[in-house]
């Protein structure tokens, strides 16, 4: 416990490396695996997101960072310090993380206070008693909950309570901060504001953070790098932005925000190396990795947003003449599905977004443009 | 502890040493219910008398056959059984949902009144019920037939008929449903009716093809738990039908093993007639079982706090009123006044204001008191009641916490439900296992008679503290431990900081009930106890028993009952008293009370209410629930 005050520390992070992780369940005898072969490094001081849809293996991923569960194959390590492998598992008191539970995990029986001092008081990081409610109190000031210190932390309200599950888990300077869909259970005006926060405790602390989510929009504004789960593997791991524009596959341009998919078929290329592909019976220009050839099936995919819509035909490419079938006000953004018409047929649908005050009328006959660079290719 | 080379299991968060102690409670609850349940199966199939050591004692089904040859006593006695049991039961199961109904779903005045009134008779040790109620029904000087009496018509009650009988076992039996169809009633989302009357339903219609639909499982497996004390249960038969009732199988067995002068009582004969009860209590116990998984599946309970539908009763307040009025009269007026002029008066009279003045004495009370035997059986009472619910009590949250806890395998299936299984044996076929498996082993182990036996007896009630350890560690949601261990705890920290303190307020609740169960236990020490070890209960019971020659004293045994009586309400109230004090602050720590200003001072006022509080919330309330639904 040789590091320095946690408001001051921009170094408190460690390395978390995880190798080829295994772990199977057993159910009814059979052998279920849920986390098949996770790879990935968290550099010290930085937010990761590991995102996915609900049994992806995501949590049990998380759950074998802590220590909770055994993982059946491949290593944890802390700074370099071994947690886990196929034949050895530190328990998860002596792992030196923290931890917040997707319920909180409050202690309904102890104070507030007693919650945040609880680690400071047991065999992990025991410390004197002057030093050990200093450091709660600390803990509890970061999260601005030191004026409930002697309250009953079920008095707490549930931001309240998220805010001491989160100074309980700071409170012994752990090198790991592990999050398990902690904002869940709040309502949206809450998460957002504890979105802010959260984030900007772990930059202040610069501890390493390790967030489980299935809410794309947490982990897009959270994280310094997220890492997509599907089926208990990381199917890609990148920055937000990465993300969201050039997703790996369908699976994760279609889970992380709205898309449309179109299926197409490579004709050749343009000048600028762009690919031309036949799709709504008509020709669009896209960006195209090289490797896909003439006559590759593919699927163009776009986002609602990078959809534009027109009164007269722009002189640009990628211009499609369209009927508006729904147009659905949301607020501050107007959502609008066009039939794409390939002469009198229908040629298929799409989804648009934008400002509202531009909306078109429902029924009425539009013009989309779908600008090359929002467009990326991805192999069927 | 070693931070390698430990890999072989999933989610350790419990103690090691836990896994020991699991087991180790686990055989204490085996050996408990299993070994008299085997030595009296045993002994049905060894011999007309003791199973080992006899020289009569030989592996045969004769006993089996006896009972088929005298078949004509074994269709009387499942016939009497049956109408008695059943009868009872179906009684004191449309009193306590009348009872439970308008308590919990009308708008009748002073409903709270109404179910204190219905729930505290449920203190008074049934065989003081049992004898109150024989006072009361006295042909000459009862003081309920001296009032129908004054009604015209020439109706007199006889207390010794089987008509009068099931109907007395059936009032005793009422607060015991009513604790259970209680929170039944007061679960069930009133919305589900709400939209059978926005439908156009009547409120018969919505009751019929709604309410009674929803709630049947549930009624069912009350029914069944009912039933099972009523077939076990001694008293009522013992004091009421010795002619009538003779072949009410408590009785019966009872009789069959009172052996006359100079005979060997027909132990085998007996141990045959517990094994056929226990095969039929049996096939009712997965009936249940059944019947509660059912209920559960169609249990509402969305943790919504909402209240279910009241009717409004208009001008039926005052015949329903009255109807309660008769009902507490019958069941806790009438019988305890009963009580208290037998108590003050020498030989029984009716009561009139003449015998007032010139008969009644107070000598009795002084006399009870002043009784060396009153204390020292007192004392022996709160001994056994206080030994066998801890012994129960710890062995039973023990086990419940390393089975819910632990992993689902076939061992820990089947160790469930044996140990959730005592509700399904009736006590005398307990009372009788056990006296059999003390004459067995006592060559080896001399217990028979002894308080020690009477403590292990006793703790065959296992079942009531192992569910509600059962359900409380279900309650303490896992992460709650977990997140002891990742903030540096090491198990045997996590558990004895985070689950004991969560626990305790549940054992303490449990181990209150069996004590009060243990005090009235009158079933089991009449099988079991000598005059060295016996219990107040049957103290009083040879007081009050003709046959009992020199002790015979009723005026005493009325005034020990209702001392024995203010004792129970006393130590029952008094303990629950002492840990609400406790509860209560912990309550005001643990509880978020809608409307006390607690979410006031919260400092972001749309905060939903945080999942830990409503965990809690819906914890007090599954305590209650339990608390009731084990309550025997």
């Amino acid at each position: 416990m040789t590091t320095p005050h946690p408001t001051t520390a921009a170094d408190g992070g460690g390395r978390l490396i995880v190798d080829g992780l295994e772990k199977h369940y057993s159910l009814d005898g059979a052998d279920v695996p849920v986390v098949k072969g996770v790879t990935f490094t968290i550099e010290p001081g930085t937010f990761t997101s590991l995102l996915g849809p609900s049994g992806c293996g995501k949590t049990t991923t998380l759950r074998c960072v802590a220590g909770l569960e055994t993982s059946n194959g491949g290593t944890i390590s802390l700074d370099g310090r071994v947690l886990s492998t196929a034949s050895s598992h530190v328990s998860p008191d002596k792992r030196d993380v923290g931890m917040v539970f997707q319920n909180y995990a409050i202690w309904p029986h102890m104070s507030v206070f007693a919650n945040a001092v609880f680690p400071l008081q047991v065999s992990g990081s025991r410390l004197p008693k002057q030093e050990a409610r200093k450091r709660a109190m600390e803990a509890l000031e970061l999260v601005q909950l030191d004026g409930y210190a002697h309250r009953p932390a079920t008095a707490l309200s549930g931001g309240q309570q998220q805010r001491l599950a989160l100074a309980r888990a700071l409170a012994h300077r752990p090198k790991l901060l592990l999050l398990d869909e902690p904002l869940s259970n709040l309502d949206a005006k809450l998460r957002d504001t504890m979105r802010n926060e959260l984030r900007r405790l772990q930059q202040q602390l610069g501890i390493t953070a390790l967030y489980v989510t299935h809410d794309q929009s947490e982990a897009l504004s959270m994280s310094d790098r997220v890492a997509v789960m599907n089926g208990g593997r990381i199917v890609q791991e990148a920055t937000p932005r990465e993300l969201y524009y050039q997703p790996a596959d369908r699976f994760v341009a279609d889970f992380v925000g709205r898309v449309n998919m179109i299926p197409a078929v490579v004709q050749g290329r343009d000048a600028n190396g762009d690919a031309i592909v036949s799709a709504f019976g008509t020709k669009l220009v896209t960006p195209c990795p090289a490797e896909l050839g003439t006559g590759s099936e593919v699927t163009v995919t776009f986002r609602p947003e990078s959809v534009r819509w027109h009164e007269t035909a722009p002189d640009r490419p990628n211009v499609l003449p369209a009927r508006v079938v729904r147009v659905e006000f949301l607020g501050e953004i107007v959502e609008v599905e066009v039939e794409v018409l390939d002469g009198r047929a229908v040629a298929g649908t799409l989804v648009a977004r934008g400002a509202p005050l531009d909306s078109p009328a429902n029924g009425s006959s539009v013009f989309i443009e779908l600008a090359p660079p929002a467009c990326r290719v991805l192999a069927d | 502890m070693s931070t390698a080379g430990r890999t072989t299991e999933v989610g350790r968060t419990r103690p090691t040493g836990m896994k020991i102690a699991t087991v180790i409670a686990g055989a204490v609850i085996f050996l408990l219910l299993a070994i008299p349940l085997a030595v009296q199966v045993i002994t049905a199939f060894r011999g007309p008398f003791l199973p080992f050591g006899v020289s009569t004692a030989k592996w045969s089904a004769d006993n089996f056959v006896t009972l088929w040859e005298l078949r004509e006593d074994f269709w009387a006695v499942l016939g009497s059984t049956a109408v008695f049991v059943g009868g009872s039961t179906i009684i004191s199961l449309l009193l306590a949902f009348g009872l439970a109904w308008v308590t919990v779903r009308t708008d009748v005045p002073f409903r709270r009144v109404i179910s204190v009134l219905v729930v505290v008779p449920f203190i008074i040790p049934p065989i003081v019920k049992a004898q109150a109620y024989q006072l009361m029904l006295s042909p000459e000087s009862g003081v309920l037939n001296q009032l129908l009496r004054l009604l015209p018509g020439d109706l007199v009650i006889d207390p010794y008929s089987f008509a009068t009988m099931t109907v007395v076992q059936s009032l005793t039996n009422v607060t015991f449903p009513f604790l259970m169809i209680v929170p039944i009633l007061t679960s069930m989302d009133g919305s589900l009716e709400e939209s059978a009357r926005v439908s156009g339903a009547s409120w018969g219609q919505t009751l019929r093809r709604v309410t009674l639909p929803m709630l049947w499982p549930g009624l069912l497996g009350v029914a069944v738990l009912t039933g099972i004390l009523g077939l076990g249960s001694l008293e009522i038969p013992l004091l009421f039908g010795q002619e009538a009732g003779k072949n009410i199988f408590a009785l019966k067995l009872w009789n069959l093993i009172s052996a006359g002068a100079g005979e060997l009582p027909q132990y085998g004969l007996a141990a045959a007639w517990g094994c056929v009860f226990l095969v039929i209590t049996t096939i009712a116990f997965v009936i249940y079982l059944r019947a509660t998984r059912s209920a559960e599946r169609r249990a509402s309970i969305s943790g919504k706090g909402f209240r279910p539908t009241i009717m409004k009763l208009g001008a039926w307040k005052v015949p329903v009123l009255v109807a309660v009025f008769v009902f507490v009269l019958l069941t806790a007026i009438l019988p305890m006044f009963a009580l208290l002029w037998s108590a003050i008066t020498p030989y029984p009279i009716a009561f009139s204001f003449e015998a007032l003045a010139s008969q009644t004495q107070w000598g009795a009370f002084g006399e009870v008191l002043a009784d060396p035997e009153f204390w020292a059986s007192l004392g022996r009472t709160l001994l056994i009641a206080g030994a066998s619910a801890t012994i129960a009590c710890v062995a039973a949250t023990v086990l419940a916490y390393g089975i819910a806890r632990g992993r689902r395998t076939g061992w820990s299936k089947g160790m469930d439900l044996f140990a959730s299984s005592s509700v399904a044996i009736p006590a005398v076929i307990a009372g009788f296992a056990m006296f059999l498996t003390f004459l067995v082993i006592n060559p080896v182990i001399p217990l028979a008679g002894t308080i020690v036996a009477l403590v292990i007896a006793y703790s065959y009630r296992v079942s009531i503290a192992y569910r509600s350890g059962y359900s409380a560690t279900l309650q303490i949601r896992k992460e709650l431990e977990e997140a002891a261990l990742v903030s540096g705890a090491s198990p045997l920290e996590g558990f004895r900081r985070v689950v004991v303190p969560l626990l305790l307020p549940t054992v303490f609740a449990v181990w209150i009930q069996m004590f009060i169960l243990g005090t009235n236990e009158f079933t089991l020490p009449a099988f079991l106890a000598t005059p060295e070890s016996r219990p107040l209960s049957v103290y009083m019971y040879a007081m009050i028993s003709p046959r009992s020659a020199q002790l015979y004293q009723p005026d005493q045994g009325a005034a020990m009952a209702l001392i024995f009586t203010l004792l129970v309400f006393a130590i029952g109230y008094g303990l629950q008293w002492a840990v609400s004090l406790r509860a209560i602050g912990r309550a005001r720590r643990r509880l978020t009370i809608p409307g006390l200003g607690t979410r006031a001072t919260a400092a972001v006022p749309n905060d939903p209410p945080a999942p830990a509080t409503r965990a809690v919330a819906a914890q007090g309330l599954e305590e209650q629930r339990e608390l009731a639904s084990v309550a025997e």
